[in-house]
């Protein structure tokens, strides 16, 4: 297949589990905008407005985490129920072509959350080029990591109710214990070393810090983003070992 | 056209990892798939061959054995086979939120193909299995039957040399079926080889060039209709539907009871003796060679239809 060939393949993976699914039911937008909102509504509601702009910056990852959680459901159904894996195992599309066809359709259905709280931020917070392009960095890496996240453990999974068990769990493994809705230094100390282990922790360092709510070093930066892109590394090398695009 | 055999499977055999022990899938089976001839292989359910079409589709890996897709070994360039190939698997569904038309467009242009060539290639496939009237209807709203025709006119479109249609017309009404098998029949016109699974066995006479009778993993018949029905003991069956005794029809061959009648299955010069002797009595007779579903019965020594319990392991359909 030639690189032409692969883009198309890709552009109709968009197509086909982002575009459509949401013309033919635009709820699905909000969908994904629910749970960050509401944790956005609960943190400015208890803080009295002080923790707003920790609320946008955690709904952003959220946004993209839960962007994870929806590839993680549509893989494990699509290769289970509809045995679409099947069909596009036994065609010219590559594995490679088909996880990122899979994961960028899935970015289709953040935008209306991501337009939303790039817009809180531009209102409230003071947003400047440098800070917009390490936000997107950091965002991206984080849809990078949730979308390996999501192949590992669709691997694993024999139906789509395994995946609807699993991923509230992970939901508050990576966005509620991790401080991405507060700054770290909010845990005790002996918590912050727990929450070193969730790599959210290092993208909410580095979105916090592109928003102007913690101060971080060039070096504690150059951390996070080692430590958030290894993560995120290790997990799509785990899925290309574990995927099963032909079966055992 | 090549004479190369568009499949060569050699001792291939197949043991899930969660099967029992001891119970195989597939058991050194080989076969030959000759280049632009519509194969059927034929079992019961369980007997083994969605397991075969995933192995040669390059969905599983064998346990053991050989095989060669058009000239490729599967196991080393899967990529080679996989761009001249196209399969609806067993139990496959279209996305539910597509429209028909959709259904087979992005199909098309997913493997590469080019927006306008896959708009015309869509065209002809729904109309010709006449789904063009359904184009613009989500697969949420059709039939079943309807669904399946989709699936089907998907791969018909696609730009493969070798299409796998595992059970293609199960749940179609026979109206359906025909177009389905006339879509197929086209296909192998065009110098397609098409690998198909059914447990129709009308189906797998009238489309397939070649058979194969298949049976807890391994073969038991292959070869033309004509050849497997050749292969029985007592090849010709009898219909006598009267007062006849059975002690009257046993000494030509075997007997079994029907519906207001016996069906006798006798060697030629036994049967044509039988009809005669049947129709001096006034019983109504018909006479003719026996069909695969007898060869079936004769072979496996249960009906088609009747299910076999779990030969595979538990991934396998």
């Amino acid at each position: 297949m030639s690189q032409r060939h692969r883009l198309r393949s890709v552009l109709t993976l968009i197509e086909l589990n982002g575009l459509i699914p949401i013309r033919t039911q635009p709820l699905y937008l909000v969908n994904l905008l629910a749970s960050p909102l509401a944790f956005l509504f609960f943190i400015t509601i208890a803080s009295g407005g002080v923790l707003l702009a920790y609320g946008i910056g955690g709904g952003m990852i959220l946004t993209m985490l839960s962007v994870g959680t929806g590839l993680q459901s549509d893989l494990t159904h699509y290769r289970h129920d509809l045995k679409f894996q099947d069909i596009v195992v036994a065609s010219p599309v590559e594995a490679p072509t088909y996880v990122a066809g899979m994961a960028l359709s899935e970015l289709v259905y953040s935008t209306p959350g991501m337009l939303l709280f790039l817009g809180l931020w531009f209102v409230t917070g003071a947003a400047t080029a440098l800070h917009a392009f390490i936000l997107a960095g950091a965002l991206l890496l984080v849809w990078a990591f949730a979308s390996a996240l999501a192949f590992t453990l669709a691997t694993w999974f024999e139906d789509v109710r395994e995946t609807f068990m699993f991923s509230p769990l992970i939901s508050l493994g990576l966005t509620v214990i991790p401080p991405v809705y507060y700054p770290l230094s909010a845990l005790p100390q002996w918590a912050q070393y727990v929450a070193l282990v969730s790599p959210t922790t290092y993208a909410a360092s580095l979105v916090q810090s592109a928003m102007g709510l913690i101060p971080i070093t060039w070096s504690t930066a150059a951390a996070d983003w080692g430590i958030l892109t290894a993560f995120t590394a290790g997990l799509f090398i785990l899925a290309s070992f574990k995927a099963r695009w032909r079966e055992a | 056209m090549s004479d190369d055999p568009a499949i060569c499977a050699i001792g291939i055999g197949k043991r899930y990892p969660k099967a029992p022990p001891g119970v195989a899938a597939l058991a050194d089976l080989s076969l030959t798939v000759p280049a632009g001839k519509i194969y059927g292989l034929i079992g019961q359910n369980g007997a083994g061959k969605t397991t075969f079409v995933r192995i040669a589709a390059t969905q599983l890996t064998p346990s053991s054995g050989e095989m060669y897709v058009l000239g490729h070994p599967i196991l080393r360039e899967e990529r080679a086979i996989r761009a001249r190939i196209a399969c609806v698997p067993q139990e496959s569904r279209p996305l539910y939120f597509l429209n028909t038309e959709e259904v087979v467009y992005l199909y098309l242009k997913l493997r590469g193909i080019d927006p306008l060539e896959a708009r015309q290639r869509t065209k002809a496939a729904l109309e010709e299995l006449s789904l063009w009237e359904y184009r613009k209807r989500q697969v949420s709203r059709l039939s079943g039957g309807l669904r399946r025709r989709a699936l089907v006119a998907m791969v018909l479109a696609a730009d493969a040399d070798l299409l796998f249609l595992d059970e293609p017309t199960t749940g179609l009404d026979p109206l359906a079926r025909r177009q389905v098998w006339e879509a197929i029949r086209r296909a192998s016109r065009e110098h397609r080889t098409i690998l198909l699974t059914t447990h129709y066995l009308d189906e797998a006479e009238a489309l397939s060039a070649r058979i194969a009778l298949i049976d807890k993993g391994r073969m038991l018949l292959e070869g033309t209709a004509a050849e497997l029905r050749g292969r029985v003991r007592l090849p010709y069956r009898v219909s006598v539907q009267g007062s006849a005794l059975l002690s009257e029809l046993e000494p030509y061959g075997r007997v079994s009871a029907i519906e207001g009648g016996f069906l006798v299955f006798a060697r030629e010069a036994d049967a044509r003796e039988l009809a005669r002797w049947a129709l001096e009595r006034g019983h109504r007779v018909s006479m003719g060679p026996v069909t695969l579903e007898d060869v079936f019965l004769e072979v496996v020594g249960r009906p088609i239809e009747q299910d076999e319990p779990l030969a595979e392991g538990p991934e396998a359909a």
